[in-house]
């Protein structure tokens, strides 16, 4: 076939259309699904794209399908704050019976949650606070996960040497908290040095790049690096091994990601902090379904963090 | 020859400020002027390297191309996912990634040449398609579970990171093929100017078409080596990528306009990014102070420059 202008924009038409109708069909599938007296509850994750998140996702969608008369509707913000606010203005058009949100960030996401409350829909916030509190909260405190890990690192180096974080983007709130709670530990031991501190964006390329700077910059004045988040950690931890330095610096991540999991298997990562996916995903939609029904349901459910080395790795590995 | 002039001008005006930012750093740090340093800066501005040579000939024809950070994404995903351990040999993978990056490049190609698109608006849909498409082959999650084999292209070879070898070959070849290729020149005119240029016989469609492809086919080559580099294929990495790209192809000296820049100026460009990147690492510098640094000594390299060169 020789490619035309017009065959070219016909063919991307015809994409389109393809996809449009796809989307359309699922969407009035799920309408028409709706029967009397069945509770419609309304999803939007942060991220699909980011291991957690899915992970957390997935939990809430499989644990939602195990209710019978509840039907979940989920949407992927995409990391976008502005993608997230029109998915929660059309859940609140479609009036759904209570809405599990999972916000972007912790100042630009408010407005959404302020809309919410407006529309005088249940609110479960999972994960992710912001500035406006929903009706309920889900969630992990990220201040106990950076102090946990920091006091890992203490233990190893017995409270004495140089330490690198990196940092998750900055001004989200696991971020912000994972910082105060490292900051916390290093209080608590004098011994215990910042050599430096920089943002590598929850991402393996650039916490890669910025370790193998830090490697020339501070080598031997540092014995320990921790990373926000796992992907981070994997970053430091591949420019720690390609420099040979690794057997000197203890490296420690947080959320447990699979990758992560099996670097502590083979014994290449020190410890990641385990942030329960499954278990924040459950007790979302678990609040959800209590607020569409009027019942009463705590204000805050506090899912606890734990240490994984390679001693207790055998009960996260499913 | 006026243009050669302006443009030995524009060379040296730009080496001069990468040389000033590294003295700077020299005497600041003690650890920047080392082996293991600039090495360190080498292996880092490969991949961004590899990228600005391709865009390079797109900027050239008078085009764009803002798909790169994603089509880097997307073929890492798919080279990632043909190179898991005893599935294929070595060059499986390889291939299928620089395969995705070219077919990426010469659908925004034919689309722009045949489709009358504008530049910008193919590559902006192309950077959402690609995206797109890197989260649903892996399903959203990165690829792991590479093979020792292909991650080995992040490592050395005669203690040279191969990456940087690559980067070096790309920019050699495409040096090499602008100045003495009738293709090549084919590409100036067509930038410079695209009626006078298809008045003067030359298949201006052909030449856009092969610009594009190439630009794809290094990206791809790119998204191969960030996915040997961090062991997996991320559908989420590489973003932005494309600015850092086309950034240092304009720092170097290559117009948006078309039909004026050099491969030499390019790796200038990227050079000088590289080094800052490193130097404020180096320097420990906070992230909220780095990003407003970078904007200024990019915007005053490239405006010293230009009055350099107008001088």
């Amino acid at each position: 076939m020789r490619l035309t202008p017009r065959t070219a924009a016909a063919a991307f038409l015809a994409v389109g259309a393809l996809a449009l109708s796809a989307s359309f069909l699922s969407g009035c599938k799920k309408a028409e699904a709706r029967k009397e007296g069945e509770l419609l509850i309304g999803f939007s994750s942060r991220d699909l794209s980011a291991e957690y998140t899915a992970k957390l996702s997935e939990a809430v969608v499989d644990y939602a399908k195990t209710k019978p008369g509840v039907k979940l509707v989920m949407v992927d913000a995409q990391s976008d704050v502005q993608k997230q606010f029109s998915q929660v203005e059309n859940f609140i058009a479609q009036k759904v019976d209570a809405i599990i949100l999972n916000p972007c960030e912790l100042e630009a996401s408010t407005p959404a949650v302020d809309r919410i409350k407006a529309a005088g829909i249940p609110l479960v916030l999972v994960n992710q606070t912001t500035k406006s509190v929903g009706d309920s909260y889900i969630g992990s405190n990220d201040f106990e996960a950076g102090r946990i890990a920091m006091e890992a690192i203490a233990k190893k180096l017995n409270g004495q040497g140089g330490v690198l974080m990196l940092h998750g983007i900055m001004g989200t709130s696991a971020q912000l908290q994972r910082e105060a709670g490292a900051r916390e530990v290093f209080a608590k031991y004098p011994g215990l040095k910042l050599v430096d501190h920089q943002t590598a964006s929850w991402d393996r390329a650039k916490a890669l790049a910025i370790t193998e700077n830090w490697i020339q910059a501070h080598k031997g004045k540092f014995s320990a690096v921790f990373a926000h988040n796992d992907e981070m950690a994997m970053g430091a931890l591949l420019a720690l091994e390609r420099a040979q330095l690794k057997k000197d610096v203890y490296v420690i991540g947080i959320d447990a990601i699979a990758q992560a999991l099996s670097a502590v298997k083979e014994g290449r990562l020190d410890a990641t902090v385990f942030q329960d996916a499954v278990g924040q995903g459950k007790g979302s939609v678990d609040a959800a379904l209590l607020l569409a029904k009027k019942q009463p349901c705590p204000k805050e459910t506090m899912i606890p963090f734990q240490l994984i080395t390679r001693d207790n790795l055998s009960q996260f590995l499913k | 020859m006026p243009t050669l002039d302006r443009n030995l001008l524009h060379r040296y005006g730009l080496l001069f400020v990468i040389l000033l930012v590294g003295l700077g750093l020299t005497l600041t740090t003690d650890t920047f002027l080392s082996v293991a340093n600039l090495t360190n800066v080498a292996r880092q501005v490969s991949i961004n390297g590899i990228l600005a040579v391709g865009v390079t000939f797109v900027l050239l024809t008078a085009g764009v191309d803002l798909s790169l950070g994603s089509v880097v994404a997307l073929s890492g995903v798919a080279c990632a996912t043909f190179a898991h351990p005893g599935d294929h040999p070595v060059f499986v993978p390889i291939v299928v990634g620089l395969l995705t990056g070219a077919a990426c490049g010469l659908v925004n190609g034919v689309l722009v040449t045949r489709g009358g698109v504008a530049p910008f608006i193919v590559t902006l849909g192309m950077m959402t398609i690609s995206r797109g498409l890197a989260l649903i082959v892996s399903g959203g999650r990165p690829v792991a579970n590479m093979s020792n084999e292909l991650t080995a292209l992040a490592g050395d070879f005669l203690g040279i990171p191969i990456p940087v070898l690559c980067f070096a070959g790309v920019a050699l070849a495409a040096w090499f093929f602008l100045r003495n290729f009738r293709l090549g020149r084919h590409i100036y005119a067509v930038g410079g100017n695209e009626n006078a240029a298809r008045a003067a016989g030359v298949p201006v469609e052909r030449v856009k078409l092969f610009a594009y492809g190439l630009c794809g086919l290094l990206t791809g080559l790119a998204g191969v080596v960030l996915a040997a580099r961090i062991t997996t294929g991320q559908p989420n990495a590489g973003q932005a990528y494309e600015l850092d790209a086309i950034a240092a192809v304009v720092i170097g000296g290559t117009s948006l306009a078309g039909g004026v820049g050099t491969i030499t100026g390019t790796l200038l460009g990227v050079l000088l990014i590289g080094v800052i990147n490193n130097g404020l690492d180096l320097l420990g510098v906070s992230s909220y102070y780095q990003a407003v640094i970078k904007g200024v000594i990019i915007v005053g390299a490239v405006w010293l420059d230009r009055r350099q060169a107008r001088s």
